[in-house]
C-alpha cells in the first residue's frame, strides 16, 4: 500500500565484506544516490546508511512497498554495477521493515550487539536524508521512533552495559581500581599495535599523562607521536614503573621484563599505590607472581579476553527482553501509521459534507429573503432542507452500493453497516431487490430519495 | 517451680518489657521501617538487577531524618543521648547513619549501603533490647561527654570498617580476577577512593576517640581508681590501631589492603568493649 515502509539492504548478516565493499557509499556520494532514489517510480522517500557493517536503504513507499522494495534493489545492484551483490541483497516491507529499522537503531542488528556507534550513524544519514530532501515527514517520524526505542533499550535493558573489546576491557578495570582517570598517567612498555589502541582508549577516558618506553627509542618516539605522548629511554624502566598508575605492556621479549624483585622495589618507591598492569604481550612480560604483591593489579590478554565474553554473553541474554521492547513499539508505531492513514479520509468526509449542507442552507436562506413566507411554508422548507441534504449525501454511497460487484456485496454491506452504525440483520432476510433495482434506474430524485432514507 | 521453661520465658518477657519501656517516639518505628525498606532496597540494588539505588538512599536519608527526631524528641524529654548504653547505641546508629549519607554525597557507594544500613538496624535492635537504665555508676558530665565522644568515634570507625570490609572483597575479587562477583558488579566504589575516604574517616574519627579515651582514664580513676576491667585493654587495641593506621600511613605509605584490616581489627575490637558493657548492663556484674 502506498505509504508503507519498506528496507532494501546488505549487511554482515548476509554478505562478506568483499561484497559489502561494492555496494558501499563514500559520503559525498550519498545525496546524489537519494536524488536518484526519490527519482524512481515507487519511492515516495528515502535514507541511506553504508557503514562498514551495512548499506542499506529505508524509504516510504509510492505504490506498493514490493514494488518500492524492487526500484531500490535494482539501483543498488545495477547502479553500484555489483550484480552479484544482488543475491545478498534483502529487503522488509511493511511491519517487518519498520521492525528492522528499529532493531538497527537499537544495535539488536549489530555485529557486536548493544554497541553505541550506530545510533550516531543513524542519525547522521538520517539529517543526510533530511538536507537533501529525501526524507519526508513518515520516515522522519519512523526514524525519530528508532531513535526512542534506542534509548529505552540502552535505559530498560543490559544490552548495552559491559565493555565489549579488549581496549574498553581495560579502560573498565582501570575506572574500578582507580575512578576518575583524569590525572593519571599511563605508561606503555614496547610499542605493539594493541598498546596504541589501548592507549588511546585510555587517552579517550580523560588519562592525562601518556608515557612510552621501548628498547629501541626510535620507536618509542615513533609510537609517542601517534598517540601524543612523550618517549622515556628504556634504562629509567623503574623510574617509570614508580610514577605510572597503569602500564601497558606489550614488548616481544623473550623473557619477563616485570619481575618480582623489580616490582618489590617500585611497590615500594611508589608506597604502595595502586598500580594496573596490563600484559597483553604473548609470551607474557609479566612475573605472574608480581600480582601477589600489594597494590599491583595485573591482567593478561587472557583475562581481558574472558571479560569481553562474559560481557557479550549478558547482552545476548538481554537481547531478548530488547526485542520485546521493539515488538511493543512497532504495534505502536503501526497503529500510528493506521491512523494517520484514517485521517485524510475523514478530513475528505467532513468537508464534503459541510460543503454540501452550506450549499442547500444557502439556497433556502436566499428563497427565505427574498419572500416572506407564511410560518407553515416556512416550516415546510426546513424540512425539506433537512431531507434534501441527506438525499444529496446518500446519493454517492447509494451509487456505490449498487454498482458493487456481487462477490463484494457482502462485504460492502457490512462496511456500511459499521460506518453508519447500522444493525445489519435487518438487511439479510428482506427481498429488497426489486425496489433497489427500480430505483437505481431513476435520476437522484433528490426529496423522494431523501424520505425513504430518512425512514 | 522455676523450669528451664520459665527461665526462657521470664527472659523473654523482660526482654520485651526492656523494649517497650520508655516508648520511643511515633518517629523511632518510622525510622526503624525505612531503615528496613532502605536495607532491602540496596540489597536489591547490589544484585546489580534492580535499579534501586536512588530509591534505597532516600528512603535511608528519610530513615536519618526520623532517628534525629526521635533523639530530638526524647532529648525535649531529658533523655540525654549517652544517658545510657541504650540511648548511647541509637546515638551510635544515627551517627553511623549520617556518615553513611555523608560520604554518599561524594561518592557511589551503594554497596556500603548495603552493608551499612543492615548495621544500623542491627545496633538500634540491640539498643531497643538493652535495659533503659537508671544512671549507671556515678555518670557525670565527665562520663556524659566521655560516652558521646567514644559513640561519635565509634561510629565513625564502624563506617570506616563497614568501607574497609568492601574494599577487601573487591580488591579480592579484582586480584583473583572474579569479575563476575557481586563486589565488582555493582554499587562498588572505585578501590582507591574507597581507601581514600577510608583514610579520610579514620583521621576525623581518631582525635575524637583519642579525647574519649582521655576523659574515661580520668572519669574511670576518679571513680574507682583502678582499671581491672577487660574493656579498657580492649579499647587500647582499638586506639593503637588506628594509631598504627595514620602513623604507618604518613610514614611509609601504607594503605590499601593493609589499612583496611587494621581498620577491621580496631573496630572489633571496639565492638567488643560495647558487648561487654551491654552483657554487663543485662546479666550484670
Amino acid at each position: 500500500m502506498s505509504g508503507d515502509v519498506f528496507v532494501v539492504g546488505i549487511s554482515w548478516r548476509t554478505a562478506p565484506v568483499a561484497v559489502r565493499e561494492k555496494l558501499a557509499f563514500r559520503e559525498e556520494e550519498i545525496p546524489d544516490a537519494l536524488r536518484e532514489l526519490v527519482g524512481a517510480d515507487h519511492v515516495a522517500e528515502a535514507m541511506l546508511i553504508s557503514t562498514c557493517n551495512r548499506v542499506e536503504v529505508y524509504g516510504v513507499a509510492r505504490g506498493t512497498a514490493a514494488e518500492a522494495a524492487a526500484d531500490v534493489r535494482r539501483y543498488l545492484a545495477r547502479g553500484r554495477n555489483a550484480a552479484d551483490a544482488e543475491s545478498a541483497l534483502y529487503h522488509h516491507v511493511a511491519d517487518g521493515a519498520i521492525r528492522h529499522v528499529f532493531k538497527v537503531a537499537a544495535a539488536l542488528d549489530s555485529l557486536v550487539l548493544g554497541e553505541a556507534q550506530i545510533l550516531g550513524q543513524l542519525k547522521a544519514a538520517h539529517s543526510v536524508a533530511v538536507d537533501s530532501g529525501a526524507s519526508g515527514p513518515l520516515l522522519g517520524r519512523c526514524l525519530e521512533r528508532a531513535f526512542g526505542v534506542a534509548k529505552r533499550v540502552r535505559h530498560e535493558t543490559t544490552i548495552a552495559r559491559g565493555a565489549a573489546n579488549v581496549s574498553s576491557v581495560a579502560v573498565e578495570l582501570a575506572t574500578r581500581v582507580f575512578g576518575d582517570l583524569a590525572g593519571k598517567s599511563v605508561l606503555v612498555v614496547g610499542a605493539g599495535k594493541m598498546s596504541t589502541l589501548a592507549a588511546r582508549h585510555l587517552r579517550q577516558a580523560g588519562v592525562a599523562d601518556l608515557v612510552v618506553t621501548n628498547r629501541s627509542f626510535d620507536k618509542a618516539e615513533k609510537l609517542a607521536d601517534e598517540i601524543d605522548g612523550v618517549a622515556r629511554p628504556w634504562e629509567q624502566l623503574e623510574a617509570l614503573l614508580a610514577a605510572a598508575d597503569v602500564v601497558i605492556s606489550s614488548t616481544g621479549a623473550r623473557q619477563p621484563i616485570l619481575t618480582v624483585p623489580l616490582f618489590k622495589k617500585v611497590t615500594k618507591a611508589r608506597r604502595w599505590k595502586p598500580l594496573m598492569i596490563v600484559d597483553i604481550a604473548v609470551p607474557r612480560d609479566a612475573e605472574p607472581k608480581i600480582a601477589d604483591l600489594d597494590g599491583v593489579y595485573l591482567f593478561d590478554i587472557d583475562d581481558l579476553e574472558r571479560v569481553v565474553a562474559a560481557n557479550l554473553a549478558e547482552r545476548a541474554k538481554a537481547a531478548d527482553a530488547a526485542t520485546k521492547i521493539v515488538d511493543h513499539e512497532v504495534g505502536q508505531f503501526e497503529q500510528w501509521l493506521r491512523s494517520q492513514r484514517v485521517v485524510p479520509t475523514i478530513r475528505a468526509m467532513r468537508d464534503h459534507f459541510t460543503a454540501v449542507a452550506d450549499g442547500e442552507v444557502q439556497k433556502v436562506i436566499d428563497q427565505l429573503r427574498r419572500k416572506e413566507l407564511p410560518a407553515d411554508q416556512r416550516d415546510e422548507a426546513i424540512r425539506r432542507l433537512g431531507q434534501l441534504i441527506v438525499a444529496k449525501l446518500l446519493h454517492q454511497p447509494q451509487m456505490a452500493l449498487k454498482a458493487t460487484e456481487p462477490t463484494a456485496i457482502d462485504a460492502r454491506v457490512e462496511a456500511a453497516c459499521a460506518l453508519f452504525g447500522l444493525d445489519p440483520s435487518i438487511y439479510e432476510i428482506k427481498p429488497a431487490a426489486p425496489v433497489l433495482d427500480a430505483a437505481a434506474d431513476e435520476p437522484p430524485p433528490a426529496v423522494a430519495e431523501g424520505k425513504r432514507g430518512v425512514k | 517451680m522455676s523450669s528451664p521453661l520459665h527461665d526462657v520465658g521470664a527472659v523473654l518477657g523482660a526482654a520485651t518489657e526492656r523494649m517497650l519501656s520508655v516508648a520511643p517516639s511515633p518517629a523511632f518505628w518510622i525510622a526503624a521501617v525505612l531503615y528496613a525498606g532502605a536495607a532491602i532496597a540496596f540489597a536489591l540494588a547490589a544484585t546489580g538487577r534492580f535499579r534501586v539505588g536512588g530509591l534505597a538512599r532516600v528512603l535511608f536519608a528519610g530513615a536519618f531524618l526520623a532517628h534525629a527526631v526521635d533523639i530530638g524528641w526524647r532529648g525535649v524529654q531529658h533523655v540525654h543521648p549517652a544517658e545510657t548504653v541504650r540511648e548511647s547505641l541509637g546515638f551510635l546508629a544515627w551517627i553511623m547513619a549520617g556518615g553513611y549519607l555523608v560520604s554518599a554525597l561524594r561518592w557511589r557507594i551503594d554497596l556500603a549501603g548495603a552493608v551499612v544500613s543492615p548495621l544500623v538496624m542491627v545496633v538500634l535492635a540491640g539498643a531497643r533490647l538493652s535495659p533503659a537504665g537508671d544512671d549507671p555508676e556515678g555518670l557525670n558530665t565527665l562520663g556524659r561527654i566521655h560516652i558521646t565522644l567514644a559513640t561519635i568515634g565509634v561510629g565513625i570507625f564502624a563506617l570506616a570498617s563497614a568501607l574497609a570490609a568492601i574494599y577487601l572483597l573487591e580488591e579480592r575479587s579484582l586480584k583473583r580476577k572474579r569479575f563476575d562477583t557481586l563486589a565488582f558488579k555493582s554499587g562498588g566504589a572505585p578501590l582507591e577512593r574507597l581507601d581514600i575516604l577510608l583514610h579520610r574517616l579514620v583521621w576525623v574519627g581518631f582525635p575524637i576517640f583519642t579525647a574519649a579515651v582521655i576523659l574515661g582514664v580520668i572519669w574511670v580513676s576518679e571513680r574507682d581508681g583502678r582499671f581491672n576491667r577487660p574493656e579498657y585493654p580492649l579499647a587500647l587495641v582499638t586506639w593503637s590501631a588506628y594509631a598504627v593506621l595514620l602513623v604507618t600511613r604518613s610514614a611509609f605509605g601504607w594503605r590499601g589492603r593493609r589499612a583496611a584490616r587494621l581498620t577491621l581489627v580496631g573496630f572489633g575490637a571496639a565492638l567488643l568493649v560495647l558487648l561487654i558493657y551491654l552483657a554487663r548492663r543485662i546479666w550484670g556484674g
